[in-house]
């Protein structure tokens, strides 16, 4: 038995948990290939107009998947925290898919913290589906977490490494499945690389000090995922020399957090860069580099 | 005497300049891309070539704009700068002191925010076409007037009527209103003229703190009626000069010559036969559409690889 993890959305933030708990309990796995255009062009026509960039790439990897394993994991997320909510699209991607792909065999689990559904019980829950005690889960889940807070504690580290180097550092702040895609974020690294620049990633804020640093810059928010942007933002904006904003085109969370950070921003160098499956390279190649000429501040007459 | 030659390429437009070292107008020309940038450069070298004096050695070239990679690979330019970069230091050649660039193109727009004569702050309109010179033509075209004499009879109006201008299609059908209810027709085309300059601050501007000196340029600064209309929403007086259309062929000259790299240029290469062309690479699902550009038949470049097996395959053909 396989179970196939695609690569994207969700992925990016709980990769680390999900392997270690299919490790745990030796139950074998494959993840699909990096996003190419192909991709897209996959998840694209499954997809209605207005799902958003994530949304595409996210259906153009189940169906890059789909015949590779025996089931897929889509979790439906409602709710993390009791008073707070995330993207409509994590809370109906599970119907969303199984309406999609009338032939693939979902492993699901349910988190909705509102109405007590915890992560641990879905854990225990996907582990049931696959034949394992509750017991079983339970160690697994626990040993899972440990590894999934080292994962981040190494995070945070590497940042505090492209922090101490002399170069231009630069925050890139967005949803990690957008930073870390490889037809999105990916460019944008690669450009930022080859001009010699220190990047620093939005998820790699320290995990405990984020309701902190986001309620300095609002107390508002409510969206689970976009709260640790906003707080990258304020925990890092002093440390860097200018932060660039990725963003899904359309995106309804970020429309909001992103205009706050932007009113916030003060004299702090900002750019937005906004992606559409349409998206040209060029004319985002082009304000990168008028962005970095700015950073440097090295064009004088 | 050495000179260094600018050009500005973009997809409506295509703009050269010729600079002595002194940022002196030696030769300047402004023509329409359409669609074609090799031909429009070719077309430019010959013009320029025309003004200059037997004496005059170009030494260093810069390009800018959207095809300013291909251009610069065709002439040999030593400078390739984005249009923003290119924009700040033309302008600043001659106004040291400005502190807002307002520019709004055919089909795009963008402002550029200046400290002391470095770059703080800049943003390019992404989606909206309301503000920029195509509405204002399509606009014209509805009224059967030319968009030129749109300036003049904006001034003649003392009552801007207010048209929506959210966006070009509430605009547009907000205008037939207004046209139906029997507005005069000169405050309808000023009130055309705020809505270009709001929609340019909404859009473009929004949240930038604007300071004088500001200085305006593109297309459309040529039309007195949004000037006007950009100087009552900003409290400040507004510049425009009669190179304004040039100043990013300028500021890559000025680039060009600042790196220091001097390479004789020839216009002979207007008479050379380039050809571009696209191959699909397909050593992974994503297919780079690779451009590359040949000069009488040897390849002199290619680019739109993502990865190195694209480069390969480009050696290969
Ligand atoms: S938060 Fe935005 S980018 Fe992410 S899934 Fe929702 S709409 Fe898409
Ligand atoms: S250039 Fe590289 S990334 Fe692009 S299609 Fe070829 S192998 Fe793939």
């Amino acid at each position: 038995m396989k179970i196939g993890l695609p690569k994207a959305l969700l992925y990016y933030y709980y990769a680390p948990l999900w392997k270690a708990f299919f490790d745990e309990l030796n139950v074998k796995y494959i993840e699909s290939s990096d996003t190419t255009s192909k991709t897209l062009l996959l998840g694209k026509e499954k997809s209605i107009d207005e799902a958003c960039l994530a949304l595409k790439i996210y259906l153009g990897h189940i169906r890059e998947l789909k015949d590779k394993c025996d089931y897929i994991l889509v979790p439906r997320i409602f709710s993390l925290k009791k008073t707070e909510q995330v993207c409509t699209n994590f809370n109906c991607i599970y119907d969303l898919v199984r309406n999609t792909f009338k032939d693939i065999k979902i492993l699901n689990y349910n988190i909705d913290v509102k109405r007590h559904y915890t992560e641990k019980n879905a854990f225990i829950k996907i582990g049931k589906e696959l034949g394992f005690s509750i017991i079983e889960s339970r160690n697994a889940y626990k040993k899972a977490k440990e590894i999934e807070k080292t994962y981040y504690l190494q995070e945070e580290k590497k940042a505090k490494v492209a922090l101490k180097t002399n170069k231009t550092k630069i925050l890139l702040l967005g949803h990690p499945y957008i930073l870390k895609d490889n037809l999105i974020g990916k460019s944008i690294i690669n450009y930022l690389e080859k001009n010699n620049i220190s990047i620093i990633y939005s998820c790699q804020i320290p995990r405990d000090l984020i309701e902190f640093n986001c309620s300095k810059i609002s107390t508002k928010i409510h969206f689970t995922m976009n709260k640790e942007e906003v707080a990258a933002f304020n925990y890092f904006k002093d440390k860097v020399d200018g932060t660039i904003i990725l963003t899904a085109f359309p995106c309804g969370p970020d429309s909001l957090a992103n205009e706050m950070i932007i009113r916030k921003r003060k004299k702090h160098p900002t750019l937005l860069l906004t992606f559409e499956d349409l998206t040209n390279n060029t004319a985002v190649i082009t304000r990168l580099e008028s962005f970095l000429d700015m950073l440097k501040g090295g064009i004088h007459l | 005497m050495e000179a260094s030659l600018g050009i500005d390429i973009g997809s409506i437009s295509t703009k050269g300049v010729i600079l002595d070292n002194d940022n002196n107008i030696l030769a300047s020309t402004y023509l329409w891309t359409e669609g074609n940038p090799i031909k429009a450069v070719k077309k430019v070298l010959k013009d320029l070539e025309r003004q200059i004096d037997k004496d005059v050695k170009v030494t260093s070239v810069g390009t800018t704009g959207s095809a300013r990679k291909l251009i610069g690979t065709m002439l040999g330019a030593t400078s390739i700068k984005n249009e923003i970069t290119a924009h700040a230091i033309g302008t600043l050649s001659k106004y040291p002191n400005i502190k807002t660039i307002l520019e709004i193109g055919g089909q795009d727009s963008k402002i550029i925010l200046l400290d002391n004569g470095i770059v703080t702050d800049y943003a390019m309109n992404t989606l909206c076409a309301a503000g920029t010179g195509s509405f204002l033509s399509s606009q014209a075209k509805r009224l059967g007037l030319n968009v030129e004499d749109f300036g003049k009879i904006a001034l003649t109006s003392k009552n801007p009527t207010n048209i929506a201008a959210r966006c070009t299609v509430f605009a547009e059908s907000d205008l037939v209103h207004k046209i139906q209810m029997g507005y005069k027709r000169n405050d309808i085309i000023a009130g055309l003229c705020y809505s270009v300059a709001s929609n340019y601050l909404n859009n473009v501007g929004k949240g930038k703190k604007i300071e004088g000196p500001i200085i305006f340029q593109g297309g459309v600064s040529k039309n007195i009626g949004v000037k006007k209309a950009f100087e009552d929403l900003l409290h400040e007086d507004i510049i425009v000069d009669e190179n304004g259309h040039l100043m990013g062929a300028i500021g890559s000259a000025i680039l060009a010559r600042k790196t220091g790299i001097k390479k004789e240029f020839n216009f002979k290469v207007k008479d050379a036969n380039f050809e571009t062309s696209g191959i699909e690479c397909k050593g992974c699902p994503n297919h780079c559409e690779i451009i590359v550009v040949k000069k009488d038949d040897k390849i002199l470049d290619s680019w739109g690889n993502r990865c190195d097996k694209g480069a390969l395959k480009v050696k290969e053909q």
